[in-house]
């Protein structure tokens, strides 16, 4: 028998956000001269994009999704992994938005964490204009319930 | 003949290396990613925090290091697939290699097992991918 409270029930909750994402030029150029690369020639941006991208125009904050999970974001959400699957490389100067939604909430006892929740959220990025995903990307945060530790 | 031939399962992809992480490039992240934690920025809150006395490089740009080692292994290619697991931190001034090994090549698809390594630390982000060629 768990001797702690289940996790907030937040799975569904949608994470669409409203707000355009346009990769600029500058931008794509200077974020591939921080990782050591030159930026492409071809008109792709980065494929990092799709972390930042998603994060960026998603419907909430990290700290509001944090905030969903009943987690002060001050006390350290740490990224667990993260996986995408392209359709379509990100171009630069291309509009896109936003959709997506928290998958699971799941709460845990770790040997090296203590008790901790799992958040697995979903994010696709669109055309502003509309039409399917270019990609979609699951992402799974760790956060540490220091109140909860025995 | 495919400019890829050559790649076979067991293929080591050639190491991407960054000699010494920048706190001026996690300055910049904070700005792409709208995220000022102020642990990517600011070593006394890395110190109060208890995580260390030196800035924290935040975690994708620790994939995009292993998506340029996917790049430049396959120029003019498309990463279709990727999934990266962060084992632990990496912090400013560390060397980090990011390095891979092909598992598969099925027709124009090329899969890859990805890791990121500190010296000194071993595997701080490990991971796999599915490149089209």
């Amino acid at each position: 028998m768990e001797e702690f409270p289940p996790a907030p029930d937040v799975a569904g909750t949608s994470l669409d956000g409203t707000a355009i994402f346009t990769i600029t030029a500058d931008e794509n150029a200077a974020l591939c001269k921080s990782t050591g690369v030159e930026p492409a020639s071809d008109g792709t941006a980065h494929p990092i994009y799709y972390y930042i991208a998603t994060q960026v125009a998603m419907g909430k904050t990290v700290a509001g999704v944090c905030e969903t999970c009943e987690f002060d974001v001050d006390d350290g959400p740490m990224m667990g992994s993260s996986g995408v699957r392209f359709a379509e490389q990100l171009m630069v100067g291309q509009d896109y938005k936003v959709t997506g939604e928290i998958l699971s909430l799941v709460r845990k006892k770790s040997r090296k964490l203590g008790v901790m929740d799992v958040l697995t959220y979903r994010l696709r990025l669109h055309p502003a204009e509309g039409g399917d995903a270019v990609l979609e990307t699951d992402n799974v945060w760790v956060l540490p319930r220091k109140e909860l530790a025995a | 003949m495919s400019a890829f031939a050559h790649v076979k399962t067991g293929y080591a992809l050639p190491p991407f290396v960054i000699e010494s992480v920048s706190p001026d490039a996690m300055r910049d992240w904070s700005v792409f990613l709208a995220d000022p934690n102020p642990i990517h920025l600011d070593v006394e809150v890395v110190k109060a925090k208890g995580l260390g006395d030196k800035r924290i490089n935040q975690g994708p740009i620790n994939v995009a290091y292993m998506m340029n080692m996917l790049m430049t292994a396959f120029p003019g290619c498309r990463i279709e697939t990727m999934d990266s697991r962060f084992l632990d931190n990496v912090y400013e001034g560390d060397r980090v290699v990011a390095s891979g090994e092909v598992t598969a090549v099925e027709g124009n698809r090329i899969s890859c097992d990805l890791k990121l390594d500190v010296d000194g630390r071993g595997t701080v982000n490990a991971g796999t991918a599915t490149i089209v060629i």
